[in-house]
C-alpha cells in the first residue's frame, strides 16, 4: 500500500517522541536490579521504533508493488464529517460539564442531524432531540440511578 | 444426598427465586449498556441483600454475576459496542453478521454457546473443584506473566493484513494503559500534572470510543451515498440451526474447558479467556480467512470461553476464598455480610449451601437463556431504526456511557480522542481489536513481569524454573511459529496467483 510508504517513518517519529516524554516524565527504578515505572514504556517505545524502521524498510523495498495497489482517497465529505463528528463530540462534553445532561443532549442531537447529516426535517430533528433525551433520562437516571451532570451556569456570570 | 435435598428446598423458595430473576434482568440491562458493568450492578443490589436469607442473596448477586457476563453481547452484535470488556471479541464478528441480516443467529449463538459454557464450567468446578484448585493456586507472579504474555501473542492472529500493523497496534494499547498512576510504585506516568488523569485511560471508555465513534463517522460519511448505505429493515429472527450449533459443539465444549481454566487463575478474568477463545476458533477453522467478517464461530467460542469464567472463578473464591475479579470479590462480600466464609471449612460447615450456589448458577443460566431467546425479536428491532438515526443514538449512547463509568467529564473527552484514533487506525488499515487486547492484558501484564522480579530480587531464574511458565512459553513459541509459517505461505500463494 501507498499508505506504507509514510506510515513506517511516522511511528518511528511518534515512537522517538514517546521515549523522550518517557525519559523526561517517568521516574527511574527506586532500586537496582527492579524494573521501575519507566522500564515497560521504554521495551514499548523501543519494540515501536523498531516496527516502525521495520515498515519502512519493508515499504522502501516493495515500493514497486505497492505502487499497484490503490487506496481510497480522502474526501471533502469525509474530512468534514470526521472533523464535524469530533468537534460534536468535544462541543457535547463541554457543554454536558457547564450546562448540564438535558441542555447538551438535545443540541448535540440537533448539531448532528443538522451539520453533519444535513437534515432540514425539523419536526423529525425535534422528535429525535426531545425523545432520546428523554428516554436516556428515563433509563440512565430513573430506572438505573446512575448520576448525570446538572451543570452549572455560574460560568457565564 | 442430604445435603443435596436440602438444597434444593433452599432454592426452590419464593424469594430466591425472584432473587435469582432479579439479579439476571438487572445483570443482563446493565452488561448490556455500555458504560454500566455488572461489576457496578453487583455493588449497587448488595445493598438490597442485607434484609434477605443468606441463600437468596446469594442467589441474586450470582444472578447478576452470570446475567452481566452474558448481557455484554447484545450491545457487540447489534451496536458494534461490548457492553463489557469480555464481549470485545464478540464484537468481530458479531457486528459484521448484524450488518449481514444475521443478527438473531449471532444473538442466538451467542447466548446458547454462553450458557453452555456456563454450565460446562459450573460441571467442571463441582466435579474437580479440588484438584483445579490446588493447580490455580501454585500460579504466582511468574505463571500469570507467561499466560498473559501468551493471551498477547494472539494479537498476530488479530492483525489481519498485515503483522506489522497488527503488532504496532498492540504496541499502542499497551502504551495507552501506561498512562495514569504506576500500579507498584504509585508514580504517575504521563499524566502531565492532570491529577483527573492519574486514573488512567478506562478500558470501556477506550472500547467505546474505539467501537462506536469509527462506526457512527463511516454511517454519516454514507449517508446520502445510495451505493454504500447499509439499508434499514432487513431484520429476521432466525435462531442458529441445529446442525450449525453441532458442527460448532466441540469448539464450544474447548473453549468453556479453557475459560474454565482462566477463571481459576486470580488475577485473570474473562477478556483474557474470550480472546484466547476466539484466537483458538479462528486457528483451528477451515476458513480462518472468514473471520472478522461475520462468521458464527468467532462469536460462539468467545462466548463459551468468557461465561464459562464464572465457573472457574467460582473455584478459588469457594475452595479458598479468593476472588479472582472485582465482581467476585463483591460476591466474597455479600457472602461474608451474611455469615459465609468461604474457604475449606464452608464445605464442612455449609455444604447444602454450597450445592444452593451451584443450583443458583444453573437457574441463573437458564433465566439468561428464556430472557435472552425472548428477547432477541424486541432486541433486533433495534436494526430497523434507519442506520443513520441509530447512528446519532450511538453518539449519545456513548457519551453517557462513558460518562456514567466514573463520573467523569475527562472520560467523555477521552472517549471522544479515542474514537478519532480509532478511525484513523482503520482508515490506515490498521485493526482495533489489538489495541483493546493489548489495554487488556497491558496492566497484568506489566504488574505480574515487575512483581516477580521483584519477589526474585532482579533475578529471572523464577522464569525458567517454572514448569507452567516454560509451557506457556512454549505455546507462545509455538503460535507465533505457525503464524508466521501460515503468512509465507499464504504470501506464496498471492505472489503465485
Amino acid at each position: 500500500m501507498r499508505s506504507d510508504r509514510w506510515l513506517g517513518p511516522v511511528i518511528a517519529l511518534m515512537a522517538s517522541g514517546w521515549l523522550v516524554l518517557a525519559y523526561m516524565y517517568i521516574p527511574g527504578a527506586q532500586s537496582e536490579g527492579e524494573p521501575g515505572p519507566r522500564a515497560f514504556p521504554i521495551v514499548l517505545g523501543v519494540s515501536l521504533l523498531g516496527l516502525g524502521i521495520l515498515m519502512t524498510v519493508t515499504a522502501w523495498a516493495n515500493r514497486r508493488k505497492a505502487a499497484m495497489v490503490t487506496e481510497k482517497p480522502v474526501t471533502r465529505r469525509e474530512a468534514t464529517v470526521v472533523a464535524g463528528t469530533f468537534g460534536v463530540l468535544m462541543l457535547y462534553a463541554f457543554l454536558m460539564e457547564k450546562a448540564g445532561f438535558l441542555i447538551s443532549t438535545p443540541i448535540a442531537i440537533l448539531l448532528m442531524m443538522f451539520g453533519i447529516l444535513r437534515m432540514r426535517n425539523w419536526l423529525l430533528m425535534l422528535l429525535m432531540a426531545a425523545g432520546v433525551t428523554a428516554v436516556c433520562w428515563f433509563l440512565f437516571v430513573e430506572v438505573l440511578g446512575a448520576t448525570m451532570p446538572y451543570g452549572s451556569w455560574l460560568w457565564l456570570l | 444426598m442430604d445435603a443435596l435435598g436440602q438444597a434444593f428446598s433452599l432454592v426452590l423458595s419464593y424469594q430466591v427465586i425472584f432473587g435469582i430473576v432479579l439479579g439476571t434482568v438487572v445483570g443482563l440491562v446493565f452488561g448490556a449498556i455500555p458504560g454500566l458493568t455488572y461489576s457496578m450492578a453487583l455493588a449497587l443490589m448488595l445493598p438490597f441483600t442485607f434484609g434477605m436469607e443468606p441463600t437468596a442473596a446469594v442467589a441474586l448477586l450470582l444472578g447478576v454475576y452470570v446475567g452481566g457476563m452474558s448481557g455484554g453481547s447484545v450491545s457487540a452484535i447489534l451496536l458494534g459496542i461490548p457492553g463489557t470488556p469480555s464481549a470485545a471479541a464478540t464484537v468481530i464478528d458479531g457486528y459484521p453478521m448484524a450488518m449481514k441480516g444475521q443478527a438473531s443467529v449471532a444473538l442466538g449463538g451467542a447466548v446458547i454457546a454462553a450458557v453452555f459454557g456456563g454450565l460446562l464450567s459450573l460441571l467442571i468446578m463441582a466435579l474437580l473443584l479440588e484438584q483445579v484448585a490446588a493447580v490455580a493456586i501454585r500460579f504466582g507472579p511468574v505463571e500469570i506473566f507467561a499466560l498473559v504474555l501468551f493471551g498477547l501473542s494472539t494479537i498476530c492472529g488479530l492483525a489481519e493484513r498485515s503483522m506489522a500493523r497488527g503488532l504496532v497496534a498492540g504496541l499502542l494499547g499497551l502504551m495507552l494503559m501506561i498512562i495514569g498512576l504506576d500500579e507498584i510504585d504509585g508514580v504517575a506516568r504521563l499524566t502531565f500534572g492532570t491529577v483527573a488523569l492519574q486514573q488512567g485511560v478506562n478500558l470501556l471508555v477506550a472500547m467505546i470510543g474505539l467501537f462506536a465513534v469509527p462506526q457512527v463517522i463511516t454511517t454519516f460519511i454514507d449517508y446520502g451515498h445510495k451505493e454504500t448505505a447499509r439499508i434499514p429493515g432487513n431484520v429476521r429472527t432466525t435462531m442458529p440451526s441445529l446442525r450449525q450449533l453441532k458442527d460448532r459443539f466441540w469448539l464450544m465444549v474447548r473453549c468453556a474447558i479453557l475459560g474454565t481454566g482462566i477463571g481459576a487463575i486470580p488475577g485473570t478474568g474473562g477478556p483474557i479467556a474470550a480472546f484466547l477463545g476466539y484466537d483458538h476458533a479462528r486457528r483451528f477453522s477451515k476458513q480462518p480467512d472468514d473471520f472478522g467478517k461475520g462468521e458464527l464461530s468467532g462469536v460462539v467460542a468467545p462466548e463459551s470461553a468468557h461465561n464459562a469464567v464464572t465457573g472457574g472463578a467460582m473455584i478459588p473464591l469457594l475452595s479458598l476464598g479468593i476472588p479472582g475479579d472485582p465482581a467476585t470479590a463483591v460476591i466474597l462480600g455479600g457472602m461474608m455480610i451474611h455469615g459465609l466464609q468461604p474457604g475449606p471449612m464452608l464445605f464442612r460447615t455449609h455444604l447444602p449451601v454450597i450445592y444452593s450456589i451451584y443450583l443458583a448458577i444453573i437457574l441463573a443460566y437458564i433465566v439468561t437463556l428464556v430472557v435472552q431467546i425472548w428477547g432477541i425479536r424486541v432486541f433486533v428491532r433495534v436494526l430497523r431504526v434507519p442506520p443513520h438515526l441509530l447512528a446519532v443514538c450511538i453518539i449519545v449512547l456513548s457519551v453517557l456511557g462513558s460518562y456514567a463509568i466514573r463520573n467523569s467529564i475527562l472520560d467523555v473527552y477521552l472517549m471522544g480522542i479515542m474514537g478519532l484514533l480509532g478511525y484513523f487506525l482503520l482508515r490506515l488499515h490498521i485493526p482495533i481489536a489489538p489495541v483493546v487486547l493489548g489495554l487488556v492484558l497491558g496492566e497484568t501484564l506489566e504488574t505480574q513481569y515487575r512483581t516477580a522480579l521483584i519477589l526474585g530480587e532482579g533475578s529471572y531464574q523464577g522464569f525458567y524454573e517454572s514448569n507452567f511458565a516454560l509451557f506457556f512459553f512454549a505455546l507462545i513459541a509455538l503460535t507465533l511459529g505457525t503464524q508466521l509459517w501460515s503468512s509465507r505461505r499464504r504470501g506464496k500463494k498471492a505472489a503465485a496467483s
